[in-house]
């Protein structure tokens, strides 16, 4: 079979890329060797949020959270603004917030400094006993990784787009620098563009065009927990304490209470969940939430983190083999990041050019040694 | 006597407990369920959709004791003067006590077994004479299924099936240190040992093993007709254990449905327990709790409890939970083991965990396997004889695929997951295209739940498989995590 354009992946970069593409009328197929969503993306914590830290990951962000709302309205998916709140315990890290919350005001992003009992205010069940400030954007948000993913999927198979799962690229033919197809578990498709949005199996993908640059993007182990479900409305948004072990926790679409913390191991392709992540993320969420002492845990669980050394994706076009892009080293941020980042891909493969800052995102920064100001990676 | 109970229970034990304000008689030792079943209570839950639940079929069951959420009522013990009060799932306790003083106690063990049924207690004693063994049992009692009958087992002398257990826990020596009352939460690698953490009561359990035996059992089917979770229905399991443990009856006029009523009736008949038999059960219904079942010919029966005797099959739980692998087999996704039943370096299954047989081969392969490691850890011992002993009466129980009909029930009416996740979500993802079980999980919540799939991802299967015509064995069965059953933050967060 032959399709103009191969995306290898089906996680929420290759579907919303691959329905980005369809919509400009290009002929695309994605490659999935599980079924949609099955790698990182049904693993993730849900959030959404455009308090970053630096111009040009703000700013995609707040074009991803515009898609998001745009989108779920389009597709019928849930997406909910119910907002970021970082929690803070000193004067350093509110200096630093203070310092963030600047920026992200100049570029339109309403991120608000606000008081502990503000904070109560919008999740009454926080102990903010140690709390001294927070960070609150209401516009941040949180999606369904499940019916999202499925909902882009499905509507880039109305747009035409082929799906296939349970096909897992084997290889990849590049003859004198112009690929020429991808070698799959079910034959052969024949192609001329490749995109690489495998993620945390991004390095194989490479590896099997024989990128000549060093993208340094490894698969790191990190967990999530779910607890029984509570009625609604108990933790509305994203709740984040640095202090507390990199902590993220917020209430899904479910009842259920799902987070993390920053307990961390690799690089490895391992999934099995561990003891310290279950014993640390309970003491965690305790000291934030005491009352979630009382709640049963349900289940814990595992998916990566496909990091590079500044925590920033690579996304871009490798110039050495024509026409092969890359978009993968999310660091565990992707799939907030997912909508901009096809509309930014899609529009650099069908015009060349785009006008969201992909620069930043150059991958050749590694090979130069021009690392990005380390991009905040929790959920 | 109480309603329910079928003997008179020691005097000296009497408490009062008041549920929903009402003073009722209970025993001390007597968990929150079984004596507000004495008293003929059966409806003690709300389901997150506001279903009416009880204990003894599927899903949590959650009271508020003494004004604290949250409490499971199977594992509470009632104290003197405790008020209970029902409540929905989805509320929880607006402030905590965490007990600092009961720290993580830790052990250090040469093999864990984790189930104190029979396979379990073979094992121990066949190990206790070399090397130190922890056995952990969820339950407050040893002895697994044949504790909870009081039928004779002919392999042993034609002994009670309670009296062969009590006369075998006897014989535990100084080695063995038993966890009663104890629940896995997850078995972890840790360098060269394997870590089981668990919890007793509030207190984290931390016990490191060189080897690890899963004797962890089977559940009981779940049948699938309307309402079929409401208070009044009994997993076979339970009824038994309030019979045979507690002395309390399901009811006064029980309906026995299932293939397999032979695995209770004999139970009813002892204690002298009215019982019909109700092929084909369509609907149970009632206001509070059962109070008739109607098969799929429109017989109308009155009855107040009904037993589901539907079989079992092996928990696979904890085997995907270590990594095991799994088959479709005689009916039955079992674990992949080698000769040896090693399902993974250094854990082992036995026991009806392993494959369905009778209670006697079940003993002889938890022995059987215990000298294995015996073996492996450099302490000759043989095998031939009783290897032998146990191929030769190891039969193993085929069990047929669930005829249920979908089109003679109500689909709305009829629960596949305690969660209140009903057979016509299920089959309408799956009438829409969607054979893939990991995904129907996603859409329905179907095992994700409370029990993990414990009760319902077999019937999942079964749904998948008999709508879109893909074989049982060609269908992929999400893997347990941890902590394989609910444990609350705190107990797992005390620090």
């Amino acid at each position: 079979m032959r399709s103009e354009i191969v995306i290898i992946g089906g996680g929420i970069v290759g579907v919303t890329l691959a329905y980005e593409l369809a919509k400009r009328g290009e002929q695309v197929t994605v490659l999935e060797k599980k079924y949609i969503g099955s790698g990182s993306t049904f693993r993730c914590g849900t959030g959404i949020r455009q308090q970053f830290t630096d111009e040009a990951n703000i700013k995609v962000m707040k074009r991803s959270v515009e898609l998001w709302k745009k989108y779920s309205e389009e597709l019928g998916f849930p997406f909910k603004q119910t907002g970021y709140l970082f929690l803070l315990y000193d004067d350093e890290e509110v200096k630093e917030f203070k310092k963030n919350i600047k920026l992200q005001n100049r570029l339109g992003v309403p991120t608000r400094l606000i008081t502990p009992e503000e904070a109560k205010e919008i999740v009454p069940v926080l102990d903010t006993s140690e709390v001294i400030a927070a960070s609150w954007n209401p516009t941040d948000g949180k999606a369904d990784p499940f019916f999202a993913t499925t909902a882009f999927a499905r509507e880039a198979e109305k747009l035409g787009a082929e799906i296939l799962e349970y096909t897992e690229a084997k290889d990849i033919i590049v003859e004198e620098g112009e690929i020429k197809g991808v070698k799959t578990n079910k034959g052969m498709i024949e192609t001329g563009i490749i995109v690489n949005a495998a993620n945390a199996w991004a390095k194989l993908i490479n590896a099997m065009a024989k990128i000549p640059i060093k993208i340094p993007i490894e698969p790191y182990k990190h967990q999530g927990v779910i607890t029984q479900p509570l009625k609604e409305g108990q933790i509305n948004p994203m709740v984040i304490s640095l202090k507390y072990n990199d902590a993220y926790l917020t209430q899904t679409e479910h009842g259920g209470i799902i987070g993390g913390v920053g307990v961390e191991y690799g690089p490895t392709y391992d999934l099995t969940p561990t003891y310290e992540f279950i014993r640390e993320v309970s003491k965690a969420f305790i000291k934030i939430i005491p009352v979630l002492g009382e709640l049963l845990i349900l289940r814990t669980w595992a998916g990566f983190y496909a990091k590079t050394p500044d925590s920033n994706p690579a996304i871009g076009r490798i110039e050495e083999i024509d026409e092969f892009y890359i978009a993968a080293g999310f660091s565990g941020h992707g799939f907030m990041m997912a909508p901009a980042v096809a509309e930014m891909l899609a529009d650099l493969i069908t015009k060349g050019r785009t006008d969201l800052p992909v620069e930043w995102y150059d991958p050749y920064r590694f090979e130069r040694g021009e690392l990005r100001e380390t991009a905040l990676q929790m959920g | 006597m109480r309603p329910l109970d079928i003997y008179e229970k020691d005097p000296s034990k009497r408490v009062t407990i008041y549920f929903e304000g009402t003073p009722l008689i209970a025993y001390e030792g007597e968990k929150i369920s079984v004596a507000l079943l004495a008293n003929g209570i059966r409806w003690i839950s709300i389901s997150s959709e506001g279903r009416k639940r009880g204990a003894f079929a599927f899903g949590p069951a959650l009271v508020k004791i003494n004004g604290i959420k949250n409490k499971d009522a199977r594992k509470t013990k009632v104290k003197d003067g405790m008020r209970i009060e029902r409540q929905t799932y989805l509320e929880y306790q607006g402030s905590v006590e965490v007990d600092k003083s009961k720290l993580p106690e830790k052990y250090v063990i040469d093999v864990a077994i984790v189930g104190g049924g029979i396979v379990g207690i073979g094992a121990t004693l066949e190990l206790q004479d070399y090397l130190t063994v922890a056995l952990i049992e969820e339950k407050g009692y040893l002895g697994g299924d044949m504790r909870r009958k009081s039928v004779p087992v002919k392999e042993f002398d034609n002994k009670e099936a309670k009296e062969v257990v009590k006369d075998l826990v006897e014989k535990f020596n100084e080695n063995v240190k038993v966890f009663k009352g104890t629940t896995l939460l997850g078995i972890y690698r840790d360098g060269n040992l394997f870590l089981l953490s668990a919890a007793k009561g509030e207190r984290l359990v931390e016990i490191y093993a060189k080897k690890v035996i899963l004797a962890t059992g089977a559940v009981d089917n779940f049948m699938l007709f309307e309402n079929n979770e409401m208070p009044g229905v009994f997993r076979r399991d339970f009824a038994l254990e309030l019979i045979n443990v507690w002395g309390v009856k399901p009811g006064n006029k029980i309906a026995v449905v299932g293939r397999k009523p032979e695995d209770i009736v004999p139970e009813l008949e002892r204690v002298g327990i009215e019982y019909i038999i109700v092929k084909n059960p369509k609907r149970v219904e009632g206001k509070e709790s059962v109070e008739r079942i109607i098969d799929i010919e429109g017989n109308v029966y009155e009855v107040d409890a009904v037993i589901m005797s539907d079989g079992r099959r092996p928990d696979i739980n904890p085997i995907t939970l270590v990594g095991g692998k799994i088959i479709f087999k005689n009916g039955a996704y079992v674990p992949v083991k080698s000769d040896k039943n090693e399902i993974i370096e250094g854990v082992y299954v036995a026991g009806s965990a392993s494959s369905l047989k009778n209670h006697y081969a079940n003993y002889l392969e938890g022995r059987l396997v215990a000298r294995y490691i015996l073996n492996e850890l450099g302490v000759g011992v043989s095998i031939q004889e009783l290897k032998e002993e146990f191929e030769k009466i190891n039969e193993e129980i085929e069990e047929p695929l669930s005829q249920v009909d979908l089109s003679k029930l109500n689909l709305e009416e009829t629960y596949i997951c305690g969660c209140d996740v009903t057979l016509k979500s299920v089959v309408n993802v799956v009438d829409g295209g969607i054979t893939n079980l990991q995904i129907v999980k996603r859409l329905t919540h179907l095992a994700m739940g409370f029990c993990q799939g414990r009760y319902c991802l077999f019937n999942g299967a079964v749904v998948v498989s008999k709508l879109s015509g893909i074989d049982m064995d060609k269908i992929d069965l999400p893997t347990a995590r941890p902590p394989l059953k609910p444990v609350t933050m705190k107990v797992i967060g005390n620090e």
